[in-house]
């Protein structure tokens, strides 16, 4: 099922400003859309606007053109996996599975073959008959997304569903997550604040802040072609570097004048009208070079280096202070307190407009 | 023979090994609370012995005589309107604690989940109405009263008694209740209503169930309540027909002609049964701690 926000707003009872306003956005079917931000950017109030937990101000929202503003959320089709999976305590794991369906006055035997079915799908079957309070975290997990399978929903909803999960089971989680929308088929829609899901899950990333989105697209368009400044530093870890300056004569200049860069001839066409003008440069730690095409280096000298095994994070300063984050392979020697110089890779600089934070290239 | 072997004793306690100072004040403290319990236990243990004794006659001599004999329980029985009385406070108590929880529990469910006009202010007036004891309005109970029964005359005292009753349970419980469901997370609600519950059912079938340990303590005290309260039936009920056990066993004590002391030790501990009844019931459900596992562990 696709499904269409168009120009939707939320404004909550005795609040002055929009939460949301002028949300466009298409998620075809069988898309794993991942909605991220900042906490506090509004997302999961649109995530709540599509379940039907909140009402929605202004707007449509179309589930294969069919409008649901006023769809009470039962009838939406839909199944959601909460953050703390809100799991019916008093209830064994069957019966909240079950629990849906029977609400729905569906046969017996048919519960019984869904709740089976899921069940086997995602390994608790030896648990079934245990109340939530009596397994693990990880298995409540589980039993969260079991009772929304059981419904075989059009969509699937998901409000940061791995984040009370430790970092290996989220891992864990996340591979399963990916396996089982690859199975089942069903649109889902996955909030998180957490960049790593969103990269590694998603078929579409919706960057929100401010209750507006900023991007949204394929992740690798997150990495490599980010909208604005707020994306690229949202996305990437560690955090893209940008420099503030302004182009003289063709040549991107640093406030501080420590830094030069002559832009690839493509960037320099659309370059072209920033001339004299303020523009910011994005660099991802990991796109420095020792040379660079047209030997543009400035150096640096090294303050900190986390070494993270595979890659090694340098954090060096400038001379007037400023700092940059370098990423080097984790084999390469770099000690604190040496100087080096660097350049850059001239294919992979962002430049963006600082007044607007848009991007220009 | 027995191999008597030195064990080495291991301290496993927490906290640090008490002082001198410290054990003095433990012994000190256990003096405190033994005397505390003497004071509790002793009249009890009395009343009990009195309701058994035969030698016991009008008054209770606490003296070491003592026969075993039914004597008193007989008297009660067949000398008092006591069935009347239990059966008289069995009923107030029981509607009381019915009505009570079926309103609190409609009161404590919206309170704590629905944001509407006046939420605030009216929650503030029935906590500000609380502290004015139910006594205070005894006139206004009887204009009340005879102004309801004069329209509807199978309105007896007894109901009147058991709205003031019901009436002053739920302001304090809704408090209580509220407090308690604020705590289960709202997520339970909302999984819920896209499970397809209608809010009756979210209540029915999720958030009851969960507060069910709650519900059950608001249920045993208004169900005690009635029991308890000498002063409001004693003024309202006005034939000793219509008496609840605590107005009618005074008069074992207060009434020269109807005094007889080990009657009404008899019929106090009589009293207990019932609650004791109710709480051995509700036993299981005081048990609290269900919802645990339900959000995040």
């Amino acid at each position: 099922m696709n499904v269409v926000l168009n120009n939707i707003g939320k404004k909550y009872e005795g609040r002055e400003a929009f939460t949301l306003k002028n949300i466009n956005l298409e998620i075809d079917d069988k898309d794993f859309c991942v909605i991220l931000g900042p906490s506090g950017c509004g997302k999961t109030t649109l995530l709540r606007m599509i379940a039907g937990l909140n009402s929605i101000t202004e707007g449509d929202l179309l589930f294969d053109n069919k409008r649901m503003n006023k769809v009470p959320s039962k009838d939406r089709d839909i199944a959601m996996v909460f953050q703390s999976y809100a799991l019916y305590p008093h209830m064994t794991v069957y019966d909240n599975m079950a629990f849906s369906l029977s609400m729905r006055k569906e046969r017996k035997n048919i519960i019984h073959d869904r709740v089976m079915e899921a069940a086997e799908l995602l390994q608790i079957k030896e648990y079934l008959y245990s109340k939530p309070s009596d397994i693990s975290g990880g298995q409540r997990q589980r039993v969260a997304l079991g009772r929304a399978m059981v419904r075989k929903p059009s969509v699937f909803l998901m409000d940061e569903p791995l984040s009370n999960l430790d970092a290996k089971l989220r891992e864990h989680m996340r591979v399963e997550l990916v396996r089982l929308h690859k199975a089942l088929g069903t649109t889902s829609i996955y909030v998180t604040h957490d960049q790593t899901e969103a990269m590694t899950m998603a078929t579409k990333i919706v960057l929100m802040n401010d209750g507006k989105i900023q991007q949204a697209g394929k992740p690798d368009e997150f990495y490599n072609r980010p909208a604005n400044i707020f994306v690229a530093k949202f996305i990437g870890s560690p955090t893209m570097n940008i420099i503030d300056g302004q182009m003289v004569k063709g040549k991107f200049v640093a406030n501080h004048g420590l830094i030069t860069i002559t832009p690839s001839k493509q960037d320099a066409k659309s370059l072209e009208a920033f001339e004299g003008k303020p523009v910011s440069v994005g660099i991802r730690p990991e796109r420095f070079e020792s040379g660079g095409e047209f030997g543009d280096t400035f150096s640096a000298t090294i303050e900190v280096v986390e070494m993270l095994g595979k890659e090694k994070i340098l954090y060096a300063k400038l001379e007037n202070g400023s700092e940059i984050i370098i990423s080097t392979p984790g084999h390469y020697k770099y000690a604190v307190d040496e100087e080096h110089n660097f350049g850059f890779d001239v294919e992979a600089i962002h430049f963006f407009d600082t007044e607007t934070g848009l991007r220009i290239n | 023979m027995v191999k008597t072997k030195r064990k080495e004793k291991l301290y496993l306690s927490d906290k640090q090994p008490l002082s001198f100072m410290g054990v003095i004040m433990l012994i000190l403290s256990y003096i405190v609370l033994g005397l505390w319990a003497l004071a509790i236990i002793l009249p009890l243990i009395d009343m009990i012995v009195s309701a058994f004794n035969g030698r016991q006659q009008q008054y209770i001599m606490l003296n070491s005589n003592f026969e075993f004999s039914l004597r008193h329980f007989d008297y009660l029985f067949n000398e008092t309107l006591y069935f009347s009385w239990v059966k008289n406070t069995i009923f107030i108590a029981l509607t009381t604690a019915v009505l009570t929880l079926i309103i609190v529990s409609f009161t404590g469910f919206a309170y704590s989940r629905y944001r509407f006009k006046g939420r605030k202010p009216s929650l503030m007036a029935i906590m500000l109405i609380q502290t004015i004891p139910a006594f205070a309005g005894i006139t206004a109970y009887y204009t009340m009263h005879s102004v309801i029964s004069s329209i509807a005359p199978f309105f007896s005292r007894q109901m009147m008694l058991i709205l003031i009753y019901a009436g002053g349970g739920i302001a304090s419980n809704t408090f209580i209740l509220k407090g308690y469901i604020d705590s289960i997370s709202t997520e339970l609600d909302d999984a819920a209503r896209m499970d397809g519950c209608s809010s009756m059912q979210v209540y029915r079938l999720i958030i009851m169930p969960i507060a069910r340990p709650m519900l059950a303590i608001i249920a045993l005290w208004s169900f005690i309540g009635p029991f308890m309260d000498y002063l409001l039936p004693r003024v309202l009920l006005t034939s000793p027909e219509s008496y609840t056990l605590a107005a009618g066993l005074f008069t074992l004590i207060n009434d020269f002609r109807t005094l007889n002391q080990p009657a009404f030790a008899a019929g106090g501990l009589l009293t207990a049964v019932p609650i004791v009844a109710l709480f051995i019931v509700l036993q299981k459900q005081l048990v609290s701690g269900l919802s645990q596992g339900s959000v995040k562990g």
